[in-house]
């Protein structure tokens, strides 16, 4: 076949200098391959997603020609092998990510244990304990073997009941449990409550924090809703809005009335998050600010029935579960350090995975953080019981700390009776609790030196994946407001019509705290995954990566909830996002601290030379 | 074995730039994980590794996006895409379905390729292509994340189109100012573009107005192996084999590949001749191994009486549309842009 090469243009050698093209053709594609050179990223991949250097564009092309080779060699099972036991991590990081693969497949790894010359990276690509969703085949959970000689009997011997590990632990490991037990329960510390700092109505906005966090100007919008009176309600509320952002009250009072009659037309989710909004308005208008924070009841009740009627809070369990389980291979004492205790929800499941482990279980260690409550209750020691027992039915050595705290900056890495590295891993869990933090200053820098100081293994995080912090309220009522209306619309499948409505009052009051209140009472400062990156990066935090496995997972977890058709899991650069209809609403990251050299390598794909 | 790769790659890497062969590279590699031997799709891997961006109603370059469930039953999402005017450099986020301005503004309705079974309408390479067409033809895309293969077979990714079609068609905000009408086109790539054959089918039959379809490297087949089939196997990124796969995947079971969702011209096909079938523009890459079947229907629509436009890029491998860094691509978006601006 000819083949002719004068109207190609082959991709210059980056060392050579360019000549300009004399047709416009010519320029137009010289303009472009100049573009490439300038900055060490090839943009014209960036922007499909895959980060190479233009300068390491020849070597990742080495390496998929290699791949192909050695896959053209490799029988069918290497194929399969790659494709359904290796962990897949961060695809957009060209070069790594062909190196891992490159790993798995030369020299042939069939050995499961990875034992014949793999590096340690290659043998944690490999099969990992899934245990969060076993195979069909797999039998109920009834008793464990286990040598009980170095573990402590602390306490009577619980009944056992069954446990399925299918079903995803919540209302049934919080069945009455008799109480007589009480045990290497640890009692809680209280620390001194910060002073609460007086009502202030419409205060300056917090100073940005010192390194000038960009604010991220990615809006993505979902329609679900094109009906004729829902676009007529979202323009009342952006008036009304607006009229706010002017300080146009007595406007503002009016529109307010209007929605109100406009939202009784409105039928389904578009009606419920325009009333709260509305509500929230009318709140900021007439200086009605809500009570913070909640009864703790309460919320405590909220945040059970929106754990049980949609996705949002079992995904982020479940994947910072994933990540601490691999962060803990290997490790056989651990200490979790849990940021958002509330009634430990996120744990029986870590503790049936370590329970499962193949060589036996750690020696788990819980400390958790809340909250005090408003009837004196020991809400958290209540907790600790619970996992406690849960642990002796399971056999896992288990011991429990509760600490109360109005705020997270009041924590100090000496309070906490850490042990050294060597002996105990550490790992520090958050699941919507960092943003509020940044409702005063310095509280988030205070916060991250802190967990430094814990020198863990993993940090993981789960946030709202929305920008509601930025500096204009106006632009803050727009973002939430769609927020709010695809988290809402997500709900409508719901099965349980009273887990529903539960959950709408407990996202309600998010919103109310967003669009009323200001300063200090503005807890709900939630931020995208671009401006956490930032943050965690200045702050002196290396990523780790979530891999497939975590992935699909969740993604299967999904699938068990009723409307999960709407669901889905999006993996971004590391980072796994739940999202309704492709519109990312919570993102679950996770981070160690930098330079730390001595921290297991094992959960990322790099491999080391 | 080993070395008639060798010489396969060396040749590949001589017609595309460095970042083209990577990236198409790559895609291969994945794909070739993907499909099982025994016809089943590694969904979640395939969602994993497919890198998507999240729509923006913050304009980038111009062009802002939004996403829109136009039917909750199938769960069918389309990004729209649409320019800023002069008059609003900044959307009105309450209103991003505010009625076009223009006395003609072309609507392309575009299905993404993928052989029926990869990629979505957020699939990165994708709303990277939209938001060109939108500067290109001053249009507003509407790309349509259609159902895929092999979960979802013949006829559901022509059905998710035609619920597209209709639904743009019946948007007062789409209308042109000139005539009250939605001016559309359909475009698409690969499956896409055989997607785009078969919803412009469907429109004559229901009446509706279509003013163009434009076929990127259409997706077609049929059972008898031309000569390109032979003579450029796994030389191009492309092998027949996985073309095969594909073709099973999405054609009902125990069909073969003269049915005509993948041969329409062929032994099953049905004719366009005499019907008010839309002018077509045909894009063929010359490295394509399927382009005898593409060039079939090129003839098959002349044949029948129907305007079609054929651009065969000699040079060209699949997917060279997807990158603005070689002649094929300038050339071919010149010629959509003259294709869709012909109607002003």
């Amino acid at each position: 076949m000819k083949r002719d090469h004068n109207h190609l243009q082959p991709n210059p050698d980056p060392s050579s200098s360019l000549c300009g093209g004399s047709s416009t053709g010519k320029a137009r594609l010289w303009e472009e391959e100049a573009a490439q050179q300038d900055c060490g990223m090839d943009e014209l991949l960036a922007v499909l997603g895959y980060k190479v250097k233009t300068s390491d564009m020849a070597e990742v092309a080495q390496k998929l020609e290699q791949l192909e080779e050695v896959m053209c060699n490799v029988q069918d099972d290497g194929i399969s092998h790659l494709a359904s036991e290796t962990v897949h991590y961060n695809p957009s990081d060209l070069s790594t990510y062909l190196e891992s693969m490159l790993s798995e497949l030369v020299p042939p790894a069939f050995d499961p244990f990875g034992a014949a010359g793999t590096t340690a990276a290659a043998a944690a690509t490999g099969t990992l304990v899934d245990s969060f969703l076993p195979p069909a085949e797999s039998s109920t959970l009834t008793t464990l073997d286990f040598e009980n000689n170095n573990r402590k009997q602390i306490f009577d011997e619980a009944s056992c009941s069954d446990y399925d590990l299918k079903a995803i632990p919540g209302k049934a490991i919080y069945d009455s449990l008799s109480s007589s037990t009480h045990g290497n329960v640890k009692s809680e510390k209280r620390l001194k409550p910060t002073s609460e700092s007086p009502p202030d109505i419409f205060p300056p906005p917090p100073p940005a924090s010192s390194f000038g966090i960009p604010t991220d100007s990615i809006r993505p919008v979902i329609l679900v809703d094109s009906q004729e009176n829902g676009i007529r309600l979202v323009h009342a509320l952006m008036a009304c809005a607006e009229a706010v952002q002017q300080n146009n009250l007595n406007l503002a009072e009016a529109l307010v009335k209007q929605i109100g009659f406009l939202a009784i037309s409105q039928a389904g989710a578009m009606r419920k998050v325009a009333t709260y909004f509305a509500e929230a308005l009318a709140r900021r208008i007439y200086r009605l600010y809500p009570k913070n924070p909640l009864d703790h009841s309460l919320s405590d009740v909220l945040h059970m029935h929106f754990y049980e009627t949609c996705p949002y809070l079992k995904f982020a369990h479940f994947t910072a579960n994933q990540a601490i389980l691999e962060a803990f291979e290997g490790k056989e004492r651990v200490h979790v350090i849990d940021f958002s205790m509330n009634q430990g929800m996120q744990w029986p499941a870590l503790m049936q995975a370590l329970a499962l482990r193949p060589g036996g279980p750690p020696a788990f260690r819980l400390t958790g953080i809340g909250p005090p409550s408003h009837d004196n209750s020991d809400h958290l020691q209540e907790v600790g019981w619970k996992l406690a027992q849960l642990a002796e039915t399971i056999h896992v050595e288990f011991e429990y700390r509760g600490f109360v705290a109005n705020s997270l900056a009041d924590l100090d890495a000496s309070m906490l009776d850490l042990r050294p590295s060597e002996v105990e891993a550490v790992a520090v869990n958050s699941v919507f609790e960092l943003h509020k933090l940044l409702a005063r200053p310095g509280a988030i820098d205070k916060v991250f030196s802190v967990v430094k100081q814990m020198k863990p293994e993993i940090v993981t995080v789960v946030e709202q994946e929305a920008n509601h912090n930025g500096p204009v309220f106006l632009d803050r009522f727009t973002e939430s407001l769609h927020y709010y209306s695809t988290l809402f619309d997500s709900l409508e499948g719901s099965v349980s019509s009273q887990d529903k409505v539960m959950s709408e009052v407990y996202l309600g009051k998010q919103i109310c705290n967003v669009v009323a209140c200001e300063g200090a009472d503005r807890t709900e400062r939630h931020e995208s995954l671009t401006q956490w990156r930032n943050r965690l990066d200045s702050a002196g935090f290396s990523p780790v990566h979530l891999g497939s496995n975590a992935f699909k997972q969740a993604g299967m977890l999904l699938a068990l909830f009723a409307g999960g058709d709407g669901y889905g899991v999006e993996e971004n650069n590391g980072c796994l996002m739940l999202g309704w209809h492709n519109r990312p609403l919570i993102t679950t990251s996770a981070w160690k601290p930098a330079n730390d050299t001595t921290a297991s390598a094992s959960a990322t794909s790099t491999v080391t030379h | 074995m080993a070395r008639s790769n060798e010489v396969n790659l060396n040749e590949c890497k001589m017609v595309v730039p460095l970042n083209t062969w990577v990236l198409i590279s790559n895609f291969k590699l994945a794909y070739n994980l993907l499909r099982r031997p025994d016809g089943t799709f590694n969904r979640h891997l395939a969602e994993f590794l497919d890198r998507k961006v999240p729509a923006n109603a913050t304009p980038v370059d111009g062009v802002f996006s939004f996403d829109v469930l136009i039917d909750r039953g199938t769960s069918l999402l389309t990004r729209i895409y649409r320019p800023v005017t002069a008059e609003e450099p900044l959307p009105d986020v309450a209103e991003l379905e505010k009625p076009v301005t223009a006395e003609v503004v072309p609507v392309i309705i575009f299905f993404h390729g993928g052989s029926f079974a990869h990629s979505s309408a957020n699939s990165a390479i994708y709303d990277t292509l939209c938001r060109r067409l939108v500067g290109l033809c001053k249009a507003v895309v509407v790309s349509v994340n259609y159902r895929r293969a092999p979960e979802n077979r013949y006829p559901c990714a022509y059905d998710d189109g035609w619920t597209a079609l209709k639904w743009v068609n019946s948007r007062p905000w789409l209308q042109s100012r000139k005539d009250s009408k939605v001016h559309i086109y359909l475009a698409g790539d690969s499956s896409g573009g055989n997607i785009v054959h078969h919803v412009a089918l469907r429109a004559i039959e229901s009446g509706i107005d279509v003013l163009g379809n434009i076929l990127l490297n259409p997706m077609f087949g049929g059972e008898e192996r031309t000569e390109s089939e032979h003579n450029l196997d796994g030389k191009y990124f492309v092998t027949l084999r996985d073309r095969d796969w594909y073709w099973r995947a999405y054609l009902p079971e125990g069909e073969d590949r003269d049915h005509h969702a993948c041969n329409p011209f062929g032994p099953n096909g049905r004719s366009v001749e005499g019907i008010k079938f839309p002018k077509s523009l045909v894009v063929v890459a010359g490295l394509d191994l399927i382009q005898d079947w593409q060039l079939a229907y090129v003839e098959g629509l002349k044949k029948a009486g129907q305007e079609v436009k054929l651009l065969y890029m000699e040079q060209a491998t699949i997917g060279f549309y997807l990158l603005p860094n070689n002649n094929h691509f300038h050339a071919v978006m010149d010629e959509i842009s003259r294709f869709v601006g012909s109607d002003c």
